[in-house]
């Protein structure tokens, strides 16, 4: 086609391909690095595991205390830091190979174990159960925007508290055929769910290539870390599984105050991670985390909705990008108690941030209550918001076709666009609402006048009442069987 | 010229706790009544944060920064009090149970009982049974608190109440507990006798159930 611009080829020239957005530049990121540094050299961590503890001890460099608070030099963690890989994918139990972990790459997933659910039936708020996991993890399948699936509810409706989450993983399993993140109680946990996900992959070793989950574990902020804890990180990285050591400090509370002391203190937590990793075993596919937000102070509640927590997530991804490690945040969920106009708003300015800022798993997408209640229609509302953030995220092109030059020629003054090649060919790039209402009054009354919420109710009830997942096999299901039955067998003494 | 009291429900207000403990100084050398000093500086000012923290002009920080001021002045003051004026409001032994990490939350709750004049005994978390049942034993409180944040470790609080029971102490004590996945209902199923939410409301309920 002959370009009818005088000149297609300028000298100088700069374009992005998306939005840029960070919050921290490199010298602010060295600041609060070398501050961590410093917490790691003076005030320690504290360790209640013995093999890691042996594993530090054996180092010759870190120094372990008496009270098990672990102080380790610059140069380990320095080293340690290096061993990290850069890319992870992953895959669903359908084989799918997904989600490709690497820098700014963004995927929306769900959070995991809340313990109550409004029930579609009689509205009543009660406890989640299985069902209730099984059927988040349809919608969750269901839905276009959704990359990664954690439990979402917890399942309260088992016989063992100590072997809730191979149930809670089978419900998962059963509804959801995405790569996934998984809560589990201890190391033993832990080592059974990656038990049932070889019996998908075919293996450890396949596992390891293209692993079905992620392991999701916390230290206790600040600077603590407790036993099981420690078990499922080591086991993880014995087994090349990959595991984020996500910390969950609420400024004013639990960190400091001020945002950068909350990233310092949270950045020393996950340099401990990083270096007890590296001592057990070098390369584990480690993942940087960070549920960084605010206690509010009238309330007392750890914040999913503060402005605050969207900021500190952001320069937390800006941090990980720097360490070459990859990052778990979040966003997509509200303390609103109820799937209103605050949850709405609470989700988009998280989910907004966060995949601006370009971090990897953006979690807890649908929760409300502060992380307490679940909601279905919350994640069918939030699939439309990825939608429309992810077009935020397309950028403009000012190529010659962007630059419609051509178009304008033929429409000339006064001329329309609707007919034209150029438009007809392009309208698709934008984003199509499903959800969001543009209709004229007439028509939105004729048709029942129907709110936003209405509408992501009635999608909710469509999936919950026709989609099926692709199945699991017969002989996979009974090699899953086994692995719950042995574990219940364990445990009921 | 005689220590305005007035003035000094002002300071703990602002939270100005070294201006506190000195005033209630000064006053004590005047020659005031310590009782007056009490009620009419001490308590008056933190009668003021109480309503403002209610009435969302004062939040938990500040909240805690008065309490301060008030315990700086109780120092100076218990020496001279009789043993009735000076006693604690009440006295309350709290900590998370067997197999729970949570911390913030009971320790938040601790703090505003003692910001409200309680006597604190803060156990700490991932309690055996056995742990709560001694420390009735050797603190008997006016108040047991129990803290769960975890479906999976609720049920410990039912067993401590149990272990209570058998060991012949569970009527010397009032029961509370709280958590996120904790509700009023399965508060009574096991039974306990009060459900806090959140730590200024557990206050409250506190207050109520020991008379003061
Ligand atoms: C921060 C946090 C953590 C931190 C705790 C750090 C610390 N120093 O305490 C860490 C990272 C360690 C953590 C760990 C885990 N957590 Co957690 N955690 C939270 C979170 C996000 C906030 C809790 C918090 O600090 N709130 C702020 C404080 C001030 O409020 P609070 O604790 O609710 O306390 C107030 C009231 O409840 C009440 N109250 C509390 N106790 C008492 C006691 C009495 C007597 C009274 C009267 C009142 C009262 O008053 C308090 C003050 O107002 C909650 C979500 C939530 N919204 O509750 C999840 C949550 C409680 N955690 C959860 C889970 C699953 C876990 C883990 C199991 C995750 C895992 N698989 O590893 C582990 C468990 C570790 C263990 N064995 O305990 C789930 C529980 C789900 C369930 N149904 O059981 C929740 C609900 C989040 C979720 N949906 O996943 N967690």
């Amino acid at each position: 086609m002959e370009s009818i611009m005088p000149d297609m080829q300028p000298m100088n020239q700069t374009v992005q391909e998306t939005p840029q957005f960070r919050v921290l530049t490199e010298d602010q990121i060295e600041q609060i690095y070398f501050a961590a540094l410093d917490v790691l050299e003076r005030v320690g961590s504290r360790v209640h595991e013995d093999e890691a503890l042996e594993l530090f001890r054996n180092s010759n460099e870190a120094v372990v205390s008496d009270d098990k608070r672990v102080r380790v030099p610059a140069s380990l963690v320095e080293r340690a830091l290096k061993s990290y890989p850069r890319k992870i994918t992953l895959q669903g139990r359908n084989g799918k190979r997904s989600v490709a972990l690497q820098k700014d790459h963004v995927y929306f997933g769900t959070g995991s174990d809340l313990p109550f659910t409004y029930d579609r039936k009689t509205g009543e708020r009660r406890r989640t159960t299985y069902k209730d996991v099984t059927d988040a993890a349809r919608i969750v399948d269901a839905l276009p925007n959704f990359d990664f699936f954690m439990s979402h509810g917890i399942v309260s409706d088992v016989p063992n508290p100590q072997t809730y989450d191979r149930h809670q993983f089978m419900a998962m399993l059963e509804g959801c055929t995405k790569p996934m993140v998984v809560t589990s109680v201890d190391g033993e946990g832990l080592e059974d769910l990656w038990k049932m996900a070889c019996l998908f992959q075919g293996g450890e070793e396949e596992f390891r290539l293209s692993p079905m989950f992620v392991a999701y574990i916390e230290p206790i902020s600040p600077l603590t870390n407790d036993r099981s804890a420690v078990e499922k990180l080591l086991f993880a990285a014995e087994k090349g599984i990959p595991a984020m050591y996500t910390p969950c400090p609420s400024s004013g509370a639990t960190a400091p105050a001020t945002i950068a002391g909350m990233l310092v203190q949270s950045l020393a937590e996950t340099l401990l991670a990083a270096v007890m990793c590296y001592l057990k075993k070098p390369g584990m596919p480690l993942i940087m985390g960070g549920v960084t937000t605010v206690m509010d102070m009238r309330t007392t509640t750890y914040s999913y909705g503060a402005p605050e927590m969207s900021l500190a997530s952001a320069a937390n991804t800006d941090i990980s990008k720097w360490l070459n490690l990859l990052m778990f945040s979040t966003g997509g969920c509200s303390d609103s108690k109820w799937l209103d106009e605050q949850a709405a708003i609470e989700s988009t300015l998280s989910l907004l941030t966060a995949f601006l800022s370009g971090a990897n798993l953006v979690h807890d997408v649908g929760y409300i209550d502060s992380g307490v209640n679940a909601s279905l229609e919350s994640l069918v509302m939030n699939d439309e918001i990825i939608g429309m953030v992810r077009q935020v995220g397309k950028g403009i092109r000012t190529d010659e076709e962007g630059l419609a030059l051509k178009v304008i020629n033929e429409a000339g003054p006064g001329g329309e666009f609707v007919t034209r090649d150029h438009t007809y060919e392009h309208w698709r790039d934008w984003f199509l609402p499903r959800f969001m209402d543009r209709s004229d009054w007439e028509t939105w009354n004729s048709e029942g006048c129907k709110t936003m919420s209405d509408r992501v109710n009635e999608e909710t009830q469509r999936i919950l009442d026709t989609y099926e997942p692709q199945p699991i096999d017969d002989a996979t299901r009974k090699g899953l069987k086994e692995i719950i039955d042995a574990a219940e067998k364990r445990h009921s003494q | 010229m005689a220590v305005d009291l007035g003035k000094m429900a002002d300071l703990l207000i602002a939270g100005k706790v070294e201006d506190v403990s000195n005033m209630t100084q000064e006053a004590i050398d005047e020659g005031m009544n310590p009782k007056e000093i009490l009620e009419n500086g001490l308590i008056a000012g933190m009668d003021v944060v109480g309503q403002r923290f209610k009435a969302c002009e004062m939040f938990i920080p500040e909240v805690l920064r008065s309490a301060k001021a008030m315990s700086s002045g109780m120092d100076k003051l218990r020496p001279l009090l009789s043993e009735s004026d000076s006693r604690a409001a009440g006295s309350f032994v709290i900590g998370t149970v067997k197999g729970d990490l949570h911390d913030i939350g009971k320790n938040l709750v601790a703090m505003m009982f003692e910001g409200a004049g309680f006597k604190v005994v803060n156990l700490g978390i991932d309690l055996d049974t056995q742990v709560f049942v001694d420390a009735v034993k050797e603190h008997k409180p006016d108040l047991l608190g129990m803290s769960a944040l975890l479906t999976t470790t609720m049920p410990r609080m039912g067993e401590v109440i149990n272990a209570l029971k058998e060991a012949g102490i569970r009527d010397q004590v009032k029961i509370m507990v709280g958590g996120a996945p904790v509700t009023e209902d399965f508060a009574q199923e096991i039974g306990a006798d009060i459900y806090g939410a959140n730590a200024a409301s557990s206050v409250d309920k506190g207050r109520e159930a020991v008379g003061k």
